[in-house]
Parts: structure tokens; C-alpha cells; sequence
């Protein structure tokens, strides 16, 4: 492997989750992606309805 | 006892480390909950407390929410209690999840007709403020990774880019750390100082939203502050800076490269175009998931108007919890020790850089999107 992709590819941290310790390990990009589209499905099919939320 | 059983801790321990760590976690999340309803009591309730006060009535949850997040971080941090209840004090999280829920309310055809001037501006934004950052940064000597990680910060979307631009230049955690600092402390006043500026010059809302959109760093304190405005002015807000998050991976691959290939020189080098989608914000896919989802829902909807109204209502009222929850973390993360130890003259530059990027935001601001309408 050449410098430039270890800078690349191993060092660089994932551009949206700042590191921290202890902290969870999950990829909140793709988790607020998925969180967000499931809410927003159950929004449209009315689980989620107009009363629910405060 | 072999050795690797000597070292291992015993498992009553480990067990006790792991109840603890839960315990710490859901109260974490309790207290940020039991901040959230406050934060929406205050909102609901202060101006019906002071009739008198008219101006209270334009204030808007964000403001209670970061107000919440403030006295809530100093009193955790005299009790010491800060960084064992910050568990559920996930910004990043909670505003990208708010954002998706953003773009269920926005018709996709407005995303794909604002993309258009959204790029043009982010794309001259971010290389003019990126090199002016770097050229005021040589002149006040800082280390040429700072500045790199400044620059980034200043140019595109403030703790992420940096993030982005520190693991592209190899830099030093102080470095970041430094940044980011910097970052929440310019951007915790922007978010009302440039709603009351937009107020000031009497800018449209659409216009305010692409200035705050271009300008402010943090992708939250863009929420917050096109919050402030309006409705139409977090849309268009919203839209322009995830334009400009979507440019963080090209950023951070033409750092890479300019650091290998110029700074440090290294022979036999090369840079993958993987790190382009690696540091790619994949929660802009959700938000133009959503805005499609919710599109074709409504479309497709034999009674369209009620349609519309679900996902109003009950889209819009789930969207503001996750934002006050974002806002209220805000709050609770915000450190002055950090933003102490930045020294002089990174606040220097990055106030030089900040000032340029207000004044070029609205003059792109006005041109791109003066004749745009939502409607």
C-alpha cells in the first residue's frame, strides 16, 4: 500500500462521525439515512399519525 | 493460571462495566429527552407568560434550545457529570436524521431545480473562501496543516469538512480539536446574529436561506438559523449546504493529493478516487429518498391535499423534535476550555475567512436565487 492511501484510506477518520471514545461505532450517516426513511415510511402509511407526536 | 488468564479482568467486572456503561447511556438519553420537553414547554408557553413582550413571540425553539443546552452543559460539567451523560449527545446524528425528514416536506422538483444554483454558488464559495482562508493562514504563520483543516472548516461545512480535511493532510488531533472549536464558537452567534442581518436588509426568505446556507459552517447551525427565518428559508438552506457537504469528498481527495504531492513530496504515491465516496455524506441520499418517497406519495394520492397534510403535520412535528434534540446537544457540547487553548491567531484567520465568506454568500446569495420561487 503507497502513503498517499494510507492517508487516504486508513488514517482519514469517516468524514461525518467524529471520533469518539467510548462513543457508539455506528456510521451515522447511513443510521440518520435509515432512521430517518423508516420514520418517513411510517409517516406516509399513517402509523406515525397526525395526533402522535407532541 | 495461564498468563492470557492472569491479564484477562474478571468477568463479574466486565459484566458490572457493561451494566454501568447501559445505566450511564439511558440516563443519557432521559435527561436529553426530559431537555427536549422543556425546550418545547418554553416554546409553547413563555410568550403566553408575558403578553406584554411582543418580541417573544418570534422566538423560536432553537433559541430555547440552544438557551437549554448552555445552562445544561455548565451544570454538568460543575457536577462533573458531562462526558459520562454524553452518550446520547449525538449532533451529527440527530440533525442529519432531522434532515432526511427535511426533505419529505420538499417536493423533489424543487430539490432538482435549486440544485442547479446551489452547486454554482457552493462550488465558487468554496474554492474562493477555501484559498483566502489558506492565503490569510500563510500570512499569520500558522502550520500548513492547520490552515489546511481551517480552510476546509471555513469553506464547506465546518466540523465534518475538518474532520474530512484532517485525515487527508495526516493532521494532529490538537489541530482538530482546535477547529473545531473554533467552528462552534463562530457559529453559535451566526445563528442569531445572521437571521437578524437578513432581517435587517430585507432579504427574501428564499435569498436568507441560501445566504445562511453558504455562509454559516456547521451544517446544525444552518438548521437553527434558517429555523429562525422561516420555513422556505430552511428548505432552501438545508439544500444549499448539502450541496456543499456533497463537494467535502472532492475537497478532501484534492488535499490529499496537493499535501502528497507538493508539502511533503512523497515519490511513487497515489490517491484513491475510493475516498471520494468514502467521505461522500450518505444522509444527502436519504434526504432526496425522502423528498422522492413523499413525492410520489402525495402524486399518487387520490385525495391530494390530505395527502399533503399528513405529511405536513406529522412529518414536520417529528422533524422539529429530532432538531431540538440536535439543538439542545449543541449546547451541551459547547466547551469554552476548547475554544481557549485555539489561540489568537486561528481565531484571526478564521474570523478573516468568515467575514469573506458573509459578504460573497450574499452577493451569490442574491444573484442565484433572487428570481427563485418555491412555488
Amino acid at each position: 500500500m503507497t502513503h498517499g492511501q494510507v492517508v487516504a484510506e486508513t488514517e482519514a477518520p469517516e468524514a461525518s462521525t467524529p471520533p469518539q471514545a467510548g462513543g457508539w461505532r455506528i456510521n451515522e450517516d447511513w443510521a440518520a439515512t435509515v432512521v430517518g426513511l423508516i420514520l418517513v415510511v411510517l409517516v406516509l402509511v399513517g402509523i406515525i399519525g397526525k395526533g402522535i407526536i407532541p | 493460571m495461564s498468563r492470557a488468564e492472569a491479564v484477562r479482568p474478571a468477568a463479574p467486572a466486565l459484566a458490572t462495566e457493561g451494566f454501568a456503561r447501559w445505566g450511564w447511556t439511558a440516563a443519557s438519553i432521559i435527561l436529553l429527552l426530559l431537555l427536549g420537553g422543556l425546550v418545547r414547554f418554553l416554546d409553547t408557553n413563555v410568550a403566553t407568560w408575558f403578553p406584554k413582550v411582543a418580541w417573544l413571540k418570534s422566538v423560536e425553539f432553537p433559541v430555547y434550545a440552544i438557551a437549554v443546552g448552555l445552562v445544561g452543559g455548565v451544570v454538568l460539567g460543575a457536577l462533573g457529570l458531562r462526558d459520562r451523560l454524553s452518550a446520547a449527545f449525538r449532533t451529527e446524528f440527530l440533525i442529519k436524521t432531522g434532515l432526511v425528514l427535511l426533505g419529505a416536506s420538499i417536493n423533489l422538483a424543487i430539490i432538482a431545480r435549486a440544485a442547479g444554483p446551489a452547486f454554482v454558488q457552493s462550488v465558487v464559495l468554496i474554492s474562493s473562501v477555501f484559498l483566502l482562508s489558506w492565503w490569510v493562514g500563510g500570512r499569520f504563520g500558522l502550520d500548513p496543516k492547520l490552515r489546511a483543516v481551517l480552510s476546509a472548516a471555513v469553506s464547506i461545512c465546518g466540523v465534518s469538512a475538518a474532520i474530512a480535511a484532517a485525515g487527508a493532510v495526516a493532521a494532529r488531533k490538537e489541530q482538530l480539536v482546535y477547529v473545531t472549536s473554533l467552528v462552534i464558537l463562530f457559529a453559535l452567534p451566526s445563528i442569531f446574529i445572521q437571521p437578524w442581518l437578513a432581517q435587517q436588509l430585507g432579504l427574501s426568505h428564499v435569498v436568507a436561506g441560501a445566504w445562511i446556507g453558504g455562509n454559516i459552517d456547521t451544517t446544525a447551525a444552518v438548521t437553527a438559523a434558517g429555523t429562525i427565518v422561516g420555513d422556505d428559508a430552511l428548505k432552501i438552506a438545508a439544500i444549499v449546504k448539502q450541496t456543499q457537504n456533497a463537494l467535502m469528498g472532492v475537497v478532501a481527495v484534492l488535499l490529499t493529493a496537493y499535501f502528497v504531492f507538493r508539502v511533503e513530496r512523497v515519490e511513487g504515491v497515489s490517491v484513491g478516487l475510493g475516498a471520494l465516496w468514502q467521505r461522500f455524506p450518505k444522509f444527502i441520499l436519504g434526504f432526496i429518498g425522502a423528498s422522492a418517497l413523499a413525492t410520489l406519495f402525495i402524486n399518487a394520492s387520490a385525495d391530494t391535499k390530505g395527502a399533503g397534510d399528513i405529511v405536513a403535520t406529522a412529518g414536520t412535528n417529528l422533524r422539529i423534535w429530532f432538531f431540538i434534540l440536535a439543538f439542545v446537544c449543541i449546547g451541551l457540547e459547547f466547551r469554552p476550555a476548547d475554544v481557549r487553548e485555539a489561540g489568537v491567531r486561528p481565531v484571526a484567520v478564521f474570523a478573516v475567512a468568515t467575514i469573506g465568506n458573509l459578504v460573497l454568500a450574499l452577493l451569490l446569495a442574491l444573484l442565484l436565487f433572487s428570481n427563485f420561487h418555491l412555488s
